[in-house]
């Protein structure tokens, strides 16, 4: 079986195809999810195929998950409606539930699948309560999977990025780089080729924060 | 019980919520069973009262907003406040093992609907009541939202999504004087036990790295440690997640 050099599972939204670019990547694009209008997921039939289908397609020796859907403005829970919440929090997490689900299945043996997650840090997690429980969720995921596939060499890290859910003003004291919150191309793809690459073969199951030193 | 404080427990129809409901009921608390299966809630409120405690049953599916926001108003109609919120309720596919390529988006939409769409939707309900009784909100999360699970990775995503929801709630409520805290326990329970029939070797593998060689009892060793962080004894700690495993747990 012939295996491409490097795959990103993803959003259709510019950051992920500038990463794309960047990485030479082949894209699996994952569906946009309407709003969820009363307690189920009608799109979870249709997220189910599209991961059946992606999942039987050719293997990749270095695969990029990268979930990152628009996200609403921050606002505090009791003020959260329902429809918000499934939006910024359901959704995105069962877009990555499936996206890990096909990158378990495309990653080939030894190979290497880093997620890159949107996740504000501690201090500036006011307001964003779904953001902050879909990373969490990301990260407990890929531990998971690390465990789960590391018999076969295939290995399983996050990168975590505040890039777009930095607060414009931030709460004291300031990053400890002034670089914060960093740009994709400069930053956080750096710590994403480190931990697709051979440099980084001892490491499976870690999270690296690439958020100019706001994270510890 | 208009002079008891009051705490609600989902999912306290047996296993761990059980514990914890005979446990606060114990502390002094009134305690308000909440549950979907209204007959062994019920049951619960009866071996509490018979003891000498304060309880009753309302009905709460944790994932339905309707339920939720009933169930909390019940409450407050009865007993005109509300000073704790345990959230204790998950998936009955919570022991259910697989990896994550062979769990459909239907049995992890089950997972997140009750652990942590209830967390939230229990968080927006009870936010008001808690604010004036500047009471708190505990979560119960798992070891596995530390580490993960190779076997249970569904489980794992939610109980470390809701560590990553009380940590943002707790900064966003602290001013109103609401603290928000986990815990993640690792106890004998009824889901423990069909866990263990269902991958007979996860009990040699929890035991093979547990200090102390025993599952904790959800009364005597789980129970006490909600009520601490239900009540003033901690009254300064919020935003954390405090492991009640016996030492299981590698990560904190």
């Amino acid at each position: 079986m012939s295996k491409v050099k490097t795959l990103l599972i993803g959003s259709n939204t510019e950051p992920v195809a500038t990463l794309g670019a960047e990485l030479k990547a082949n894209r699996h694009t994952i569906p946009s999810l309407a709003g969820i209008e009363n307690d189920s997921w009608p799109w979870a039939d249709a997220l189910q195929q599209w991961r059946e289908t992606v999942a039987g397609g050719e293997q990749a020796d270095r695969i990029v998950v990268m979930i990152w859907p628009d996200h609403g403005h921050k606002t505090p829970c009791s003020d959260t409606d329902f429809l918000a919440w499934s939006r910024r929090a359901e959704a995105p997490l069962a877009q990555w539930f499936a996206a890990l689900g096909c990158a378990q299945q495309l990653c080939s043996d030894g190979g290497s699948v880093v997620a890159l997650v949107e996740r504000p840090a501690p201090l500036d997690s006011t307001g964003r309560a779904p953001e902050v429980a879909v990373a969490e969720g990301v990260v407990a995921l890929v531990r998971s999977l690390a465990k789960s596939e590391g018999a076969r060499g295939a290995r399983f890290n996050a990168v975590t990025t505040p890039l777009r859910l930095s607060p414009e003003k931030l709460v004291n004291p300031a990053p400890a780089l002034a670089s914060y919150p960093g740009q994709l191309l400069r930053e956080v793809i750096g710590s994403v080729r480190m931990m697709l690459g051979d440099d980084s073969c001892g490491v499976t199951g870690s999270v690296v924060h690439a958020d100019c030193g706001r994270s510890w | 019980m208009a002079d008891k404080k009051v705490v609600m427990i989902t999912g306290a129809s047996g296993g761990l919520g059980k514990g914890l409901a005979l446990a606060c009921a114990e502390q002094g608390w009134s305690v308000w069973v909440a549950a979907r299966r209204e007959s062994e809630g019920n049951k619960v409120a009866a071996q509490i009262e018979h003891s000498g405690g304060a309880a009753r049953f309302v009905h709460c599916d944790a994932g339905d907003p309707h339920s939720v926001d009933t169930a909390v108003a019940t409450i407050l109609a009865a007993e005109s406040r509300l000073d704790g919120l345990v959230h204790n309720a998950t998936s009955g596919l919570s022991p259910r093992p697989g990896r994550v390529s062979e769990l459909s988006l239907n049995d992890f939409r089950d997972h997140v609907t009750v652990s942590l769409r209830g967390s939230y939707l229990l968080a927006r309900a009870a936010f008001e009541p808690l604010q004036s009784s500047q009471g708190a909100l505990v979560l119960l999360s798992s070891e596995a939202g530390f580490e993960g699970k190779a076997r249970l990775p569904a489980y794992a995503a939610v109980k470390a999504a809701q560590r990553g929801f009380a940590r943002s709630l707790a900064r966003e409520w602290g001013n109103c004087g609401i603290r928000v805290n986990c815990l993640a326990p690792l106890a004998s329970t009824e889901a423990m036990e069909d866990a263990f029939r269902r991958d007979p070797e996860m009990e040699q593998r929890v035991m093979a790295r547990h200090p102390m060689q025993r599952l904790g009892d959800s009364v005597k060793d789980i129970g006490p440690a909600v009520c601490f962080l239900l009540s003033q004894n901690s009254r300064y700690i919020t935003g954390h997640t405090l492991m009640v495993d016996g030492g299981s747990c590698p990560v904190t």
